[in-house]
């Protein structure tokens, strides 16, 4: 047990953390603002990988621009979805779950019979598949650009939420939707806008999961559950997220590199369910309203 | 009189009709395969059973069930796989396989066939006692619990999957004979695991009916319309919980135990998140409020998929999720209330009773 | 009175067929399903043609149709054209279960080919035991099971790194990293590896199993960065392969420098990651796409022109299971001439399959055949090396027919025979899973 390999696996664990909380990013804002357990949240993310590889595939658009290019794109799909199916189900949250599950089983065979089951994948700068190294210390280049939009997305979110009047507008609504609307605000509007983000957010994700990993039509299906519970862990708020991403991250690089990647998933769960037991209401939930 | 879809008397003439259908099937029919096929539909019709009890009755959602029909499963394959050890070669190739020479703790007490089919059904049942108590103490509800059962299948999953030495791995276990029970085989094919099928379904489900008339029953399903409430008034909301959550938990292990008969088989796949959705999705399409919709919806969803799904190849999926998708957009308790409303038709007007009818118990008839 | 004679037959029926054979109960409808000359012959397909399963499975499928119609232009198996029954397992293992189930009881087929995974096999082995039917595993598996109903033609665990371990160590270094998916075939394959590596000389750094469709490669890229090795052993299987790749270079590992020897990473995994990111590895498998012999150019010229030919590749397990329907018309012609056309059963067919050859004008691998003991398949490993186009290169291959041996690394628990799995003290046991 040297030092330098426990500091990589510290280091490793903060990137562990960007992956899932850049996952767990546009659930949070859904769950948060709209109390919308979004079950398609995964194949939105898939969606936004495929956005990618179409945008470079066929028009050869280079791959930093498909980034904010996908999350245009699935933000549209994000909206055709809340105006044409989530606007009906706002209070019956297990129901939205349902629906919403429904929906993934349809996009995922949708782009399967579009783009084939056979994987595909994202063409990158030959820059970012080197790594960065310090001494005994080394990071790959990719997972730092991931950390870095990671972070810039959060702290956009945060200018978003807390700086801006359409921020103001989704805190009142959801504190309370009713007492918001009477003040003027049209929380229906707010509900569009704050889906339409969080599917953006999937697509951003997408993009970025389609270079470390492959694009398959059944690739978001293995985020979901996990993004899931950093969302319920956190509370539902931006902090919640980072926090709670940031903690499970280092605890799955750490326990892996004690014992197996396998077994750290397993002291996971358990110790999420644990913690909720404890904690229902998650780590900083605001306080009140929603549960 | 009142809509005759609420009138008990009815409920249960057309549940005992559903069963006449059920029981003169194998008479009917001379073919293995579809009596197989449907005494696995059975099985699946218990889960969606538990589903409705837990999720339509209880309001507990729960994207879990798979833990219990899993451990169930487990306990009836590991029983099954002991049964066909010997004296001279006592211990299942799976672990000599995984370098294991001896037989571990975890599977003694499935050397013998009734203790091993005992702890087949108390051990999932035990669990969702003491995870339902933990939880619903804590005052965990509503898509927080759902979440929490999603993590805790998920974490059940991996380590059934991780600890291959015990469990088989990805492999699961394939017991090489069919069940020996009380001297006699219980072919797969055979009318008699059909009728062992029939007969628990028929039990759980006259159980879980007479549960939600009960006293009992109602409070529950005050619960599910509001919690705060029931619990101002003095009653035990964890208490109720847990309970309603352990029989379903309780029929779902059964099920699983059956399962295993049927097929000779289990893996990590029982355990899986997108089975323990489809459970969810076969008593939403029949009808999470109805006991015996639930059971129907399992059977038209399997059937349809068994039937269908090749004539549909590669739109089966598409088909299912819209057709899930309208049902919970417009039909939120599922095709019963079709029934429901068609029946209502026939109702002489009669102004609506006190009793809040949402609660009264629905029944298509078959 | 229909119902109750009915009922009364099914009784006897089913007390007679326990009291003969307890665990193999051959049903009536089975015995009666005796085939008819110039109707075609029914095999199902097993397969997945949607879900996680497709990507393999899907070639699997389309590499049969095109064997069955080159077998049916060609005349046929014993005269009769081949009809195949194709069903979709949809990921599923219930599905797999009960497509079986259908297959075997409704459109009575006379053999199955199908299954990709050993999680697929074990769960459709109890009823093609049980009916005493005949499954076609047309790919690598780890062995250590020995039924009387089944014939495999992809490698077992202990050809599969026969000699991949040896070369490594020679053209590399001793020092070796495994990891692999955390399941079955992949313990097994590294318990074989380990003996190769002992005999090499090699030394074995650490092993390393990573959950199934895992694609966070970071932990364990960190510790083999620590340990050092001079080549990766991989069996990471399906996307959580691709993924490895693409962070193995992502996290600047070399290839020259520490280049994983794979069981799996062929021609589809190498197009779908990009071949940058495979190129320089190794692959031990009996068939490359780039193998230079005249059948194989016929093979692949054949099948990429052909309808079925759409995803534009062939690779080891699409050629494992070409070879499995010439293996299957070998058998069904033996056993009809053996035993008559119309008395042919899944059970003939395997008890004639023992020693059948699979000659170089047909094998796209070279000759082949299967063991007369465990009806698995002679074949002959080859190592190649992805090249920057996706292609292989073949650096390596096997001078003669390594035998498969389900139970090489446990010769306590017994050699598998035709009669079944043959423990040390003389007793023998019949379909051991």
């Amino acid at each position: 047990m040297d030092f330098g390999s426990i500091l990589n696996a510290l280091i490793l664990g903060v990137s562990i953390a960007s992956i899932w909380l850049i996952a767990a990013l546009g659930l949070t804002i859904i769950y948060g603002a709209a109390g919308v357990i979004n079950m398609a949240h995964g194949e939105l993310i898939m969606l936004g990988a495929y956005s990618s590889y179409m945008l470079q595939y066929y028009l050869g658009v280079p791959y930093l621009l498909c980034i904010p290019a996908s999350f245009v794109i699935v933000a549209l799909v994000g909206l055709i979805l809340e105006r044409g199916l989530i606007q009906y189900l706002y209070n019956r949250p297990l129901d939205t779950l349902l629906a919403t599950y429904g929906v993934s089983l349809v996009l995922m065979q949708g782009v399967r019979l579009i783009f084939g089951s056979d994987p595909k994948y994202l063409a990158v700068p030959e820059i970012f598949s080197s790594n960065l190294s310090l001494g005994f210390l080394s990071i790959s280049t990719f997972r730092v650009i991931v950390l870095l939009v990671t972070a810039l997305l959060v702290l956009a979110l945060w200018l978003l939420f807390y700086k801006t009047r359409f921020g103001v507008q989704v805190r009142a609504v959801m504190q309370n939707k009713e007492m918001a609307a009477s003040f003027g605000i049209n929380s229906s509007r707010v509900y569009m806008l704050t889906f339409a983000l969080g599917a953006g957010l999937a697509g951003v994700a997408g993009s970025l999961f389609g270079v470390l990993n492959i694009v398959l039509p059944t690739m978001g299906a293995s985020y979901v559950v996990q993004a899931f519970l950093m969302v319920v862990v956190g509370g539902g708020s931006l902090a919640g997220s980072v926090v709670a991403s940031g903690v499970t991250g280092e605890m799955q690089s750490v326990f892996a590199f004690f014992t197996n990647d396998t077994f750290a998933r397993f002291l996971i769960f358990v110790l999420i369910v644990v913690f909720l037991r404890f904690r229902p209401q998650g780590l900083f939930a605001k306080a009140g309203t929603r549960r | 009189m009142g809509n005759l879809y609420h009138n008990k008397t009815a409920q249960w003439l057309a549940y005992a009709a559903f069963f006449a259908v059920l029981a003169i099937v194998p008479m009917r029919i001379d073919d293995d395969f579809l009596l197989n096929q449907l005494a696995t539909y059975g099985v699946y019709g218990m889960l969606a059973l538990s589903i409705s009890l837990c999720w339509g009755f209880g309001g507990i959602l729960n994207l879990g069930q798979g833990i219990a029909f899993g451990l169930g499963a487990y306990g009836m394959a590991m029983t099954m796989q002991m049964q066909t050890q010997t004296e001279s070669n006592p211990i299942p190739p799976l672990m000599l396989n995984n370098g294991l020479d001896y037989l571990p703790m975890l599977w003694w007490p499935f050397a013998n066939t009734g203790l091993g089919i005992v702890c087949a059904i108390a051990v999932p049942t035990l669990f969702c006692a003491i995870f339902g108590t933990i939880m619903f103490r804590a005052r965990v509800s509503g898509p927080f619990f759902a979440i929490m059962t999603l993590a805790m299948l998920s974490a059940f999953y991996t380590i059934i999957l991780d600890r291959q030495a015990y469990t088989g791995g990805v492999n699961g276990i394939t017991p090489p004979s069919p069940l020996q029970f009380a001297g006699v085989e219980v072919d797969p094919y055979s009318p008699l695991a059909y009728w062992t099928v029939f007969f628990a379904l028929m039990i759980a489900t006259v159980l879980a009916k007479l549960i939600t008339q009960s006293s009992f029953g109602l409070v529950t399903q005050a619960i599910r319309d509001d919690a705060e409430r029931v619990r101002f008034l003095g009653y035990s909301v964890a208490g109720y919980e847990t309970m309603i959550y352990t029989i379903a938990g309780l029929i779902a292990a059964v099920a699983g135990c059956l399962w295993v008969m049927l097929v000779q088989y289990v893996s990590p796949a029982q355990l899986d998140v997108g089975f323990s959705l489809s459970m969810v999705i076969w008593a939403a399409i029949g009808g999470r409020l109805s006991l015996v919709g639930a059971i129907v919806g399992a059977f038209v969803i399997q059937g349809a998929q068994s039937y269908l799904g090749d004539t549909f190849l590669s739109t089966w999926l598409l088909i299912l999720g819209g057709f899930f998708i309208v049902i919970v957009r417009f039909l939120p308790n599922g095709l019963a209330s079709l029934l429901e409303a068609a029946l209502g038709l026939f109702a002489t007007r009669k102004p609506k009773s006190s009793a809040e009818s949402n609660g009264a118990e629905p029944v298509p008839a078959e | 009175m229909d119902f109750t004679r009915r009922k009364l037959l099914k009784t006897a029926g089913l007390a007679s067929g326990a009291l003969l054979a307890p665990h193999i109960w051959v049903p009536s409808e089975a015995r009666a399903a005796a085939l008819k000359k110039g109707e075609p012959l029914k095999v199902g397909v097993l397969f997945s043609l949607t879900g996680a399963l497709a990507v393999p499975e899907e070639d699997s499928t389309l590499v049969l149709q095109y064997a069955f119609d080159e077998i049916n232009k060609a005349g046929g198996v014993g005269g009769v054209p081949v009809e195949p029954v194709i069903v979709d397992a949809k990921s599923d293992f219930n599905v797999y279960s009960e497509k079986t189930k259908e297959l075997i009881l409704r459109d009575k087929v006379i053999a199955i080919f199908g299954c990709y995974t050993s999680a697929s096999r074990k769960a459709i082995l109890p009823t093609i035991m049980q009916r005493d039917h005949l499954l076609y595993y047309p790919t690598c598996y780890e062995g250590a099971e020995c039924t009387q109903n089944t014939i495999c033609t992809g490698p077992l665990a202990n050809q599969h790194s026969k000699d991949l371990i040896p070369f490594m160590v020679q053209n590399f270094g001793k020092k070796v990293f495994f990891v692999g998916s955390n399941y079955v075939w992949p313990k097994e394959s590294n318990k074989n590896a380990k003996i190769w590596l002992e005999q090499a000389g090699g030394e074995l750094l650490g092993e390393e199993y990573i959950p199934l469709g895992s694609s966070e490669f970071g932990p364990v890229l960190n510790k083999i960065r620590d340990a050092k090795p001079n080549f990766i052993f991989s069996t990471v299987v399906g996307a959580s392969d691709i993924a490895f790749h693409k962070q193995f270079k992502q996290e600047g590992f070399k290839v020259d420098q520490m280049p994983i020897a794979s069981l799996t990473t062929g021609e589809i995994e190498t197009r779908a990651m990009g071949a940058e990111f495979g190129a320089g590895h190794f692959l031990s498998a009996p068939y490359f796409q780039t193998l230079d012999n005249p059948t194989n150019q016929k093979f692949v010229e054949g099948f990429l022109k052909s309808p079925y030919g759409k995803n534009g590749t062939t690779h080891y397990n699409m050629e494992e299971t070409y070879l499995s329907a010439y293996v299957f018309k070998s058998g069904f012609e033996k056993a009809a001439a053996a035993v008559g056309f119309e008395n042919v059963t899944p059970r003939a067919i395997r008890d004639h399959s023992g020693g059948i050859r699979v000659e170089d004008a047909v094998s796209p691998e070279g000759l082949i055949w299967i063991d007369d003991q465990n009806f698995n398949t002679w074949l002959k490993p080859k190592i190649g090396q992805c090249q920057a186009d996706g292609t292989f290169k073949i650096v390596k291959a096997a001078d003669a027919q390594v035998a498969p041996d389900p139970y090489s690394i446990y010769p306590d628990i017994g050699v598998c025979t035709k009669d079944g799995l043959k423990a040390p003290d003389g007793k023998i046991r019949k379909n051991v899973i």
